[in-house]
C-alpha cells in the first residue's frame, strides 16, 4: 500500500482538526443538553473524514478499499447521531429509547457488514476500478441495490432532523434563530454536495461531501461558541419560562410579541398551537383595548387589573418594565401577570364575614366587651353604652371601676382563679355600676382570649338580669313566706283539730253514756233526744275529719313518703273496729285478703291506710243494710287492689264521673243516712293520684257499689 | 274472777270521765290527767290496757308510750291511742293496738277495750 498526500488535501485536514477538537470540547461539556450526541456527531465526522483523506491519499486499489470500507462507520453513524441531536436538542429526547436506537442502527450495520463483504456478494458495489483524474488517484463505483437503501436511509435521517430543527427555528424567540441557522447551513451543505456526487450532478469522481463537512464543522464551531449553542439551550428556557404559573409576555420595540410563555397563553385564552411570536400585542390582547391604551406610554407599572363579574371575576397582578438597551433606548417590554383570584376572593371574603360578625355584634342586645391582659377595656359593642348608659370612653378604663365597689373584690378574685386556672370560660353574676350611678345585675359569660398559649384578655358576653336578679329575690322571699305560712297553717290544723274534737268527744261520749242509761233510767222521749244528739255529733266529726284531711292534703306538699311495710299488718290495723262499728249500723262487715300478696310492699302506708279507712268509712256510711265487703286482691304482678263492696243505695251513672270531685256529695242531696261533707273520695282520688294507681267505680242504684283501687306492685326482695 | 287493770290518761276531764264510766264496769280503773303522773302510776302497777291521750300536760303521750315499749315490765301491756291529731298518731301506728281519732264512741271503745284485753 502506497500513499500520495498532496496540498490540495488541507481543508479536509482543517476539518478533521476542527471536528475532533469539537468532539472532545463538548465531550467534556456533555452535561449540557444535546452535548452528548453532538460529540459523537462530531466523532464521526472526525472518522469519516480521516478515513477518507487516507483513502484519496491511497494510490492502489487495496489502500483506497480499505479506508473506504473503514470510512463507512462514520458515514453511517452521523445520520444516526444527527437525528439523535435533533432530538435532544428540540426537547424529544425521551423519544430516543435503547430500543429505537437500535432500530435506527439495524441498516447502518447491515451497511457496513455489506461493505466489507462485497466481494462475495456486490450488493453495495456492483464494480470498484481505480482511475486517475484531476491530479487524484479516485475509485471509480458502480452502486448496487444495498447502497441506494443506505443513501435513502442517510438522507431521510437527515431530513427529519432537520425539520425538527426548522419547526423549532419557527417557534423559539428571536435569540435562539442564529444559532439554530447555523445549525441548520452547517448540515445543509455537505447534504447537497453528498447528493451532487451520488447522483454525478457534477460528472467528477471526487466525493465533496468530506471537504463540505468542514465547512460543517466550521459552521458548527461558530454556532457552539459565538451563539453559545449548547450554553443557553432553549429547553431551559421552556423549563423555567413555560413551567412558570405567571404569565410573561416580552415585546419588542414595535410591541410584537416575541415570546409568550404557556401561562400567559392560558390567561388570555389563545391556542397553544397557534403562531403568537411576532404579532402585535394590541393583536393578541384585541378584547382588551382599554388595557392597551392605559400601558400605552408607562415605562413601570405594578396593577391589580380585573376582569369580569360577579362569580366568573378574575383578579390578576400585572407589573410591566422596559427593557433598555446600552444606549438607553427602549428594545423591548417585560409584562408578568400573576393570577391573584383566589388570593382576593380570600380577602373579600374575610372582609364580608369581618363586616358580618361587626354587624351581629354591634346589634346583639347584649352586652359584648372585650379586656386586655391589664384588665382595660378594649372594646364595648353598643349595647353596652345603652344598657349602662356609657360613652365610648368607657374603653380605655379599668373593668373593676365598672363593678360595684362591694362585689370587686370578690369578681376580681374570680377573675383572677380564671386567669391562673385557664378555664375557658366561665360564668358569673356581678353587680355593674351604671352610667347614672344605679346598680345593674350582669350575667356574663366569660372567655379567655389565648395568643400562642398566652393570655392576652379575656371577652364577655353579658345580658341584664337585673329584673331576674329581683324576681328571684322576691320569689325566695315569697317562698320563704309560703313555708312559714305553711308551717302556721299545719299549726293552726292541728290546733283547729284539737279544739274542734275534744267537746265533741264530751258530746258522744256523754250522749251515748246517757243512752247506755249510765246516768238512771231514760223515757222514750229523752231516748229520742239522746239519739239525735249522738247522730248530729257523728254527722259532725265526720265533717270535720274530711275537712281536716282536704286541708291537711292541700296544705301538705303532696309527696309521699314510702317505706316497707307488710300489707297484712296493714289491713289489719285498717280493719280493727270496723266490725264494732258495722255492727252498730246492723250490717256485716267482712274482709279477705290474697294470700299470695307478697309479706313486703314498698309504699306509703299512712296514705294507704288512710285509702282504706276513707272507703270501708264511706261504704258504711251509705249502707243501710246487708254488708260491707273488703278484698285485698292481686289481680296481676304489677298490681295489688283494694276493693271495697257495699249493698248501699249506690251511684247513678250520671253521678259517677264527678264522684271523685270535692264536695259533689251535697249535690246528690242530703238524707239522714248519708251525710257527710263529701270529702272523703276526693281525698282518696287525689292520694291514689299520687301512687300513678288507679280507681274504678262499679256500681248500680239500689244495689250497691264497688270501688278498686289498683296500686303499683313494688314488692320488696 | 279480778277485772283486768285499766290505766286512762287523758287531760281533757270530761272525756276522762266519760272513758272511765265506759270502762268501770268492766275493768278495774285508774285515771290521771298528765304524763309524770303516768309515768308515776306506771312504776307501781302494770296494767293490762292503756287508754293514752297523745296531747296531755307534762311528759307528752309519745313519752309514755315509749316507756312502755322499752320495757320488758310491759309487754303484756295493750294500748289504744286516742287522740284529736291523726298525722302524728299514724305514726306511732306500729307501737299500739289501736288508734281511735276523736271523738271517740264510747260504744266502740268498750267493745275494742274488752276484745283487746281478752288477747294475752
Amino acid at each position: 500500500m502506497s500513499y500520495h498526500f498532496t496540498i490540495s488535501m488541507m481543508p479536509l485536514a482543517l476539518g478533521i482538526l476542527i471536528s475532533g477538537a469539537l468532539a472532545l470540547y463538548t465531550w467534556q461539556n456533555r452535561q449540557a443538553i444535546g452535548a452528548t450526541s453532538f460529540a459523537i456527531m462530531m466523532l464521526m465526522l472526525y472518522e469519516w473524514e480521516i478515513c477518507y483523506i487516507f483513502q484519496l491519499a491511497g494510490t492502489d486499489l487495496p489502500a483506497k478499499l480499505f479506508w473506504d470500507k473503514l470510512m463507512f462507520v462514520g458515514v453511517v453513524a452521523t445520520p444516526v447521531a444527527w437525528l439523535a441531536f435533533a432530538l435532544e436538542y428540540t426537547r424529544r429526547r425521551a423519544w430516543l429509547n435503547p430500543r429505537r436506537l437500535a432500530m435506527l442502527s439495524i441498516i447502518p450495520i447491515i451497511t457496513i457488514i455489506f461493505t466489507l463483504t462485497n466481494d462475495l456478494h456486490g450488493l453495495f458495489w456492483t464494480s470498484i476500478a481505480l482511475t486517475y483524474e484531476g491530479g487524484f488517484f479516485l475509485l471509480d463505483n458502480i452502486n448496487g441495490p444495498w447502497f441506494w437503501v443506505h443513501a435513502l436511509y442517510s438522507y431521510t435521517l437527515i431530513t427529519i432532523g432537520q425539520v425538527l430543527i426548522v419547526r423549532a427555528l419557527l417557534r423559539w424567540p428571536k435569540q435562539y434563530r442564529a444559532q439554530m441557522t447555523w445549525i441548520l447551513l452547517a448540515t445543509l451543505i455537505p447534504f447537497i454536495a453528498n447528493i451532487i456526487f451520488v447522483f454525478r450532478i457534477i460528472p467528477i469522481l471526487l466525493d465533496l461531501t468530506p471537504f463540505a463537512l468542514t465547512l460543517t464543522a466550521i459552521g458548527l464551531a461558530f454556532a457552539l461558541f459565538h451563539h453559545r449553542l449548547l450554553d443557553i439551550a432553549p429547553i431551559a428556557r421552556d423549563i423555567v419560562v413555560d413551567g412558570m404559573k405567571d404569565g410573561m409576555i416580552i415585546l419588542d420595540a414595535n410591541q410584537r410579541i416575541v415570546d409568550i410563555n404557556r401561562s400567559a397563553q392560558q390567561m388570555i385564552g389563545l391556542s397553544s398551537e397557534q403562531q403568537h411570536i411576532g404579532r402585535p400585542v394590541a393583536d393578541v390582547l384585541s378584547k382588551w383595548p382599554e388595557l392597551i391604551e392605559r400601558y400605552r406610554n408607562v415605562l413601570e407599572a405594578a396593577d391589580e387589573i380585573s376582569f369580569g363579574e360577579g362569580g366568573t371575576q378574575r383578579w390578576y397582578e400585572l407589573s410591566l418594565s422596559t427593557l433598555l438597551d446600552e444606549n438607553k433606548s427602549v428594545i423591548g417590554r417585560v409584562i408578568t401577570v400573576r393570577n391573584i383570584t383566589d388570593r382576593k376572593r380570600a380577602e373579600r371574603q374575610l372582609q364580608e364575614s369581618e363586616a358580618r360578625f361587626r354587624q351581629i355584634v354591634e346589634n346583639a342586645n347584649d352586652i359584648i366587651y372585650r379586656v386586655d391582659s391589664h384588665g382595660c377595656l378594649t372594646y364595648a359593642n353598643p349595647a353596652t353604652m345603652r344598657i349602662l348608659g356609657y360613652e365610648q370612653d368607657v374603653v380605655g378604663r379599668h373593668y373593676l371601676e365598672l363593678v360595684a365597689p362591694e362585689a370587686r373584690h370578690k369578681v376580681k378574685r374570680a377573675y383572677d382563679h380564671q386567669f391562673l386556672s385557664k378555664t375557658p370560660t366561665t360564668y358569673h353574676e356581678l353587680p355593674i355600676i351604671a352610667a347614672d350611678g344605679s346598680e345593674t345585675w350582669l350575667g356574663q359569660k366569660v372567655q379567655l382570649i389565648f395568643e400562642d398559649d398566652q393570655i392576652t384578655g379575656f371577652q364577655a358576653l353579658a345580658r341584664d338580669i337585673t329584673a331576674i336578679k329581683q324576681a328571684q329575690d322576691a320569689l325566695r322571699l315569697a317562698h320563704d313566706r309560703a313555708l312559714e305560712a305553711n308551717l302556721a297553717k299545719t299549726r293552726l290544723l292541728s290546733k283547729v283539730s284539737h279544739e274542734l274534737r275534744t267537746p265533741l268527744g264530751g258530746i258522744l261520749g256523754y250522749a251515748e253514756l246517757l243512752e247506755r242509761n249510765t246516768f238512771g233510767e231514760l223515757n222514750e222521749k229523752q231516748q229520742k233526744a239522746t239519739s239525735q244528739i249522738i247522730e248530729s255529733t257523728e254527722y259532725l266529726a265526720v265533717m270535720v275529719n274530711e275537712l281536716l284531711d282536704e286541708a291537711q292534703l292541700r296544705s301538705s306538699a303532696a309527696t309521699l313518703h314510702e317505706s316497707v311495710f307488710s300489707p297484712f299488718t296493714l289491713i289489719q290495723q285498717a280493719t280493727s273496729g270496723m266490725d264494732i262499728l258495722a255492727q252498730k249500723k246492723g250490717l256485716e262487715f267482712s274482709s279477705y285478703i290474697d294470700p299470695n300478696l307478697p309479706q313486703a310492699i314498698y309504699g306509703d302506708d299512712r296514705r294507704i291506710r288512710q285509702i282504706v279507712i276513707n272507703l270501708i268509712g264511706n261504704a258504711l256510711k251509705f249502707t243501710k243494710e246487708g254488708s260491707v265487703c273488703l278484698n285485698v286482691t292481686r289481680p296481676d304482678e304489677h298490681y295489688w287492689g283494694i276493693e271495697v263492696t257495699d249493698t248501699g243505695m249506690g251511684i247513678p251513672k250520671e253521678a259517677q264521673a264527678d264522684i271523685f270531685e270535692p264536695f259533689r256529695q251535697l249535690d246528690r242531696g242530703l238524707t239522714a243516712d248519708n251525710r257527710g261533707v263529701g270529702l272523703g273520695l276526693s281525698i282518696t282520688k287525689q292520694l291514689v293520684d299520687l301512687m300513678d294507681g288507679k280507681i274504678v267505680l262499679e256500681s248500680e242504684p239500689g244495689k250497691g257499689s264497688s270501688f278498686t283501687i289498683l296500686l303499683p306492685m313494688k314488692a320488696v326482695g | 274472777m279480778t277485772k283486768p287493770f285499766a290505766l286512762i290518761v287523758e287531760d281533757d276531764p270530761k272525756l276522762n270521765e266519760i272513758i272511765c264510766l265506759t270502762l268501770e264496769a268492766d275493768f278495774e280503773v285508774e285515771t290521771c290527767i298528765d304524763g309524770d303522773t303516768a309515768m308515776e302510776l306506771l312504776g307501781n302497777v302494770v296494767p293490762q290496757i292503756v287508754i293514752l291521750d297523745l296531747h296531755i300536760p307534762g311528759r307528752p303521750g309519745q313519752e309514755v308510750l315509749t316507756h312502755l315499749r322499752s320495757n320488758k315490765r310491759f309487754t303484756r301491756t295493750h294500748v289504744i291511742l286516742t287522740t284529736a291529731d291523726n298525722r302524728l298518731a299514724e305514726t306511732l301506728h306500729n307501737d299500739v293496738d289501736m288508734i281511735l281519732l276523736k271523738p271517740v264512741s264510747p260504744t266502740q271503745l268498750r267493745e275494742l277495750a274488752l276484745r283487746i284485753s281478752s288477747l294475752q
